[in-house]
This record gives C-alpha cells, sequence and structure tokens, in this order.
C-alpha cells in the first residue's frame, strides 16, 4: 500500500472502495479473475472485430478483461450515428490518398478521431459487473499515481483536465456481456483530428445520435513524460491482479474462429453506411424553373444509405421527382451514373426538368 | 353477458380519453373503481428478468420496458427498433435503445411477427422515458407461442424480483 498518497484526502477512499468491490462477485465467493489484452493489430477493423468476438464468445462472470489497442488514423463513428453529418474522411487526402477509413462501431456515443498517439481501453465485465464510472476511476487513479496528473470525471462520464477532454467514452450492454471503452489521448495529431470531425454546413435533419464537440489535449503536453508504451503499462498494472502478466494478442483465424467474417462484415458499406437512421438532405438554391430563375429547394430522403425519394420544391408548390436513382446508394458514384445520360446523343432524350433535377443532386452530393 | 361487454367498452374509452380521466377524478366512486378494475383485466403486463414487458390482447402482445429499466437507462437518445414483419423468438436480440453513450440491446419477451413498431417513439425516444408503458410501448407481435407468457412474471412477482439483488 505504498503507493497511497497519504496527502490527498480524495485518493484513499476511491482505493478503498476499489478492493471491496471488484475483487469479489455479488455472492462474495468467487475471486474474478483479472487478466490484460494487448493486440497487435493496428487496423480498426480487426480490433473492432477482435472486441466483438470476445463480447459474443466469452464468459465474463468470473473473469473480466481489459483490452488495449491502438489504430493507425481512422474516424470511428458510433453504433446509431451519420457517417455524412459526422465524418471528414476525405479532409486527410494528405495521410491517405482516398481519405482515412471510417468504421462503425458497435457501441453507442459520437465520433472520434485515432491515430497511434491515441490508446483505446476496453473493459469487459458480465453486464451485471458492467461499471463504467468505476473502470474510469480506475483510469484517472493510475494516472494520478505515477504521473501526479489529477483527472476529472465529467456528468457525461468523460476523462477531463479544467474541462478539457482528454478521453472519450462509449459502451455496449447486452447478454449476458457488456463492454465500456475509452479513448485515451497521448500524442494524437490535433490537426488531423480537427480536419477528421469537422462538421460542414448543410441541411440534414435526422434523429441519429450527435457528437458534442469537445475542446480536446493530449496527456503528453500535461506531462511528457506520457508514452503510449508506459500509460498501456500503467493501466494494464492499475487492473490485472499482481500475480498475472500481460498477453499479447495476435488476431488472426487460427486464435479466434469467426474474426474474419465478422472483420469483414465491419468493413463493408452496408454497415458503415447502409446502417444510418434514415434522413434527409436539403440544398436551397437559385435556379431556372420554366426558364424563370427562382429560388428552389431540393430535398433527397435517405433510407439504410439509399435514396428513397426526392422532392423539388418550387415556388408554386412540392414536386415529387422520380427517377430511377431510387434505390441507389447515396455516394459520389450517382453524379458519375447522372452524367452518362448527359454525353453523347442521348442528350436529347433528357428534357429540361431533368436536367434540373441531375442539377439539384449534384449541387446536394457536391456539398456531402 | 351484455352488460359486461358494454362495460368493457366503457373502460377502453376511459383509457383513450384524457378528458374523460380527468373527469372521472372528481366524478364518483363507482366509475373510480370502474377504471381500476378495467385496467386490471385489459392491461396485465408480464415482465421479464431483463426488464421488458409484454400486454396481451387476444392474439397480439404490445412490448415495452419497464420503469426500473428506464430509470437505469438514462435519457434515451434513439431507438432502434425491429422492423415490422420480423419473425422473433423469445429472447432473441431485437434491437437497441441508446442512453448516455451505451448501446443496450433489446430482447424480445416473446415470440412472433412483428405487426407494428412504435413510430412516435423513434421519432421522440424521450417517452421511454416519461411514459414506458403508454405512449413509450416499442412493438407490437402477433404472439406464436401463447404458453410463453406463463413463464413470465406477473406485477407482484416482478415487483418482489427488483426488490431481490438478482436483477
Amino acid at each position: 500500500m505504498t503507493f497511497i498518497q497519504p496527502t490527498i484526502t480524495k485518493v484513499q477512499p476511491l482505493l478503498a472502495r476499489h478492493f471491496s468491490t471488484v475483487t469479489k462477485t455479488s455472492n462474495n465467493t468467487n475471486i474474478i479473475k483479472r487478466s490484460v489484452l494487448i493486440s497487435q493489430s493496428n487496423d480498426i477493423f480487426t480490433n473492432l472485430a477482435l472486441e466483438d468476438w470476445f463480447y459474443r464468445n466469452y464468459d465474463f462472470t468470473n473473469h473480466h478483461i481489459m483490452m488495449l489497442w491502438r489504430n493507425n488514423p481512422c474516424i470511428v463513428i458510433g453504433r446509431h450515428q451519420n457517417p455524412w453529418l459526422e465524418a471528414n474522411t476525405t479532409n486527410l487526402g494528405h495521410i491517405a490518398e482516398n481519405g482515412v477509413q471510417l468504421a462503425r462501431r458497435n457501441s453507442g456515443g459520437g465520433t472520434v478521431y485515432h491515430d497511434r498517439g491515441n490508446l483505446n481501453v476496453t473493459f469487459f465485465t458480465g453486464r451485471k459487473e458492467y461499471n463504467r464510472r468505476h473502470n474510469l476511476e480506475l483510469i484517472t487513479r493510475a494516472i494520478f499515481k505515477e504521473y501526479g496528473i489529477k483527472i476529472d470525471i465529467s456528468p457525461r462520464e468523460d476523462l477531463c483536465i479544467n474541462n478539457i477532454k482528454v478521453s472519450g467514452t462509449a459502451a455496449k450492454l447486452g447478454q449476458p456481456s457488456a463492454y465500456h471503452h475509452c479513448t485515451l489521448l497521448v500524442n494524437v495529431d490535433k490537426a488531423n483530428l480537427s480536419r477528421a470531425l469537422q462538421k460542414r454546413e448543410y441541411e440534414i435533419k435526422t434523429n441519429a445520435t450527435k457528437s458534442v464537440k469537445s475542446q480536446i489535449v493530449n496527456l503528453c503536453e500535461l506531462n511528457p513524460r506520457i508514452t503510449i508504451d508506459d500509460l498501456l503499462y500503467v493501466i494494464g498494472r492499475e487492473y490485472m491482479n499482481p500475480q498475472n502478466s500481460f498477453q499479447i494478442i495476435n488476431p488472426t483465424e487460427q486464435q479466434f474462429p469467426g474474426i474474419t467474417e465478422i472483420r469483414d462484415t465491419l468493413r463493408d458499406w452496408e454497415w458503415c453506411y447502409g446502417k444510418t437512421p434514415k434522413f434527409s438532405v436539403t440544398k436551397s438554391f437559385i435556379g431556372n424553373f420554366n426558364s424563370i430563375s427562382k429560388n428552389l429547394k431540393f430535398t433527397i430522403n435517405i433510407e439504410q444509405g439509399r435514396i428513397n425519394d426526392m422532392i423539388l420544391y418550387v415556388p408554386s408548390g412540392e414536386e415529387k421527382v422520380i427517377t430511377s436513382l431510387k434505390g441507389q446508394k447515396f455516394t459520389e458514384d450517382i453524379i458519375n451514373c447522372l452524367e452518362c445520360p448527359l454525353s453523347g446523343e442521348e442528350n436529347n432524350l433528357v428534357d429540361d426538368k431533368d436536367r434540373l433535377v441531375i442539377e439539384c443532386i449534384r449541387k446536394v452530393m457536391i456539398s456531402v | 353477458m351484455v352488460i359486461s361487454r358494454v362495460v368493457v367498452r366503457a373502460a377502453r374509452l376511459v383509457n383513450k380519453s384524457p378528458i374523460f380521466n380527468q373527469i372521472t377524478t372528481n366524478s364518483s366512486l363507482q366509475t373510480v373503481r370502474l377504471i381500476s378494475t378495467s385496467r386490471c383485466n385489459l392491461a396485465e403486463r408480464f415482465y421479464t428478468d431483463k426488464h421488458e414487458w409484454v400486454q396481451v390482447e387476444g392474439k397480439i402482445g404490445v412490448i415495452g420496458i419497464s420503469q426500473y429499466a428506464q430509470e437505469a437507462l438514462g435519457d434515451v437518445v434513439y431507438a432502434q427498433l425491429p422492423d415490422v414483419d420480423t419473425q422473433l423468438k423469445q429472447k432473441d436480440e431485437c434491437g437497441a435503445l441508446e442512453s448516455v453513450k451505451a448501446a443496450s440491446e433489446l430482447f424480445s419477451p416473446v415470440s412472433g411477427r412483428v405487426i407494428e413498431k412504435n413510430t412516435e417513439v423513434e421519432d421522440s425516444p424521450s417517452l421511454i422515458n416519461t411514459s414506458c408503458y403508454e405512449k413509450g410501448w416499442l412493438f407490437k407481435v402477433e404472439l406464436t407461442n401463447k404458453k410463453e407468457i406463463s413463464a413470465l412474471m406477473n406485477e407482484a412477482q416482478y415487483t418482489e424480483f427488483l426488490k431481490s439483488d438478482h436483477h
């Protein structure tokens, strides 16, 4: 117990509570084993798949697990979020030619940016032992003891220093298992982070979960001694039973049968974009209608990531637009689709109204 | 027989009409008793140990989450409900409720085909917090096995269950 700092009164009750509740289950008979796994992968889809694999296949009743992992640059949205609204993958062309990867996780909450300067911590437990605040207290206690930095747990259960975030939290609760995971900003590229999460100004109507924008700070700015490897060790040690050691995990199909299939699902467009709660995008502009310049408004309704219907609002009222685009994925490919009939002789087949609709769709797509 | 049918119909009206409810609070004892008995007959809820409830009328089961579950979740910000025509087995995962950054899986307390989901709850998930037994219902199923209900807890059993440590 040499690590207790007697001058800090707030630390002691936390430690006491930690020892009394964590090592025993509710019926006070079985000692819970606590292990720490470190994923060797830096691929967001592999790590999310590994997390999901444990959640689906492992019995955490008497064995709680902490998983530590980090990723190459990527944007991770919450289970019920809208990537068109939250993420700006193309804004990071300088680090990845086709923009950074976008992933949808299974847990709730808002959008985060990951790179190798960010440590992810997952706490797996049975559903009954799920306790987010307890996990966050473990992290703040470990950091305080090692680096002397005092971190607060905000009412939204984020980790903050002077109301500036160093970590974001989310959770997935099921039966019989649950997990809570959080990010820890150690030395993340802040310029990339803010570009990745930059929101664009256009009208999207949705009841999808919205991210709460917050100021952030890297832990290395507060204490240059903090590195990812060091912090990983400090948090892992605080968590696991003293006699255990870290386990390095190589998430292969051989060791985790079925993980490839989970990874494929998580990478698929149908999951990342197709699972978006229904939404609509509206664009207002001045356009030609019946050869007169008018204020026009154009709305596309999107369900499961696909165009459901389109409405053109003209001064005399609204008009449902019928096109062959219904059911098409709401991606930039639509513009290519539209450009085909405009080229060559088929051009004559397109009437003025079609031309206007194509113009509307193009305007919306360029804005998204 | 005729009388009882009238009573039931009247009771249904009472349940649905907020104006009627307001009036009855000031009216005679007899009317008050009518409301309470009718609720027992028409609206008995059965609970799972995962805190979902189901209310059965004929072949149709209405499903929601309990007051306890609603309080434990906190403010619900998103409701992902099963689509109409989904075939559910008892205890199947069939959707999720998101609150304070946690996605909680939803389990069906009974087997059957989904015939309706509460689109008002999809648009305003906070109805689950403000009215978990009435406006905050989640979906309706056409039951395929009514016997499943007998294995669930009634109101009194569920109240006892909540007092125990095991939920």
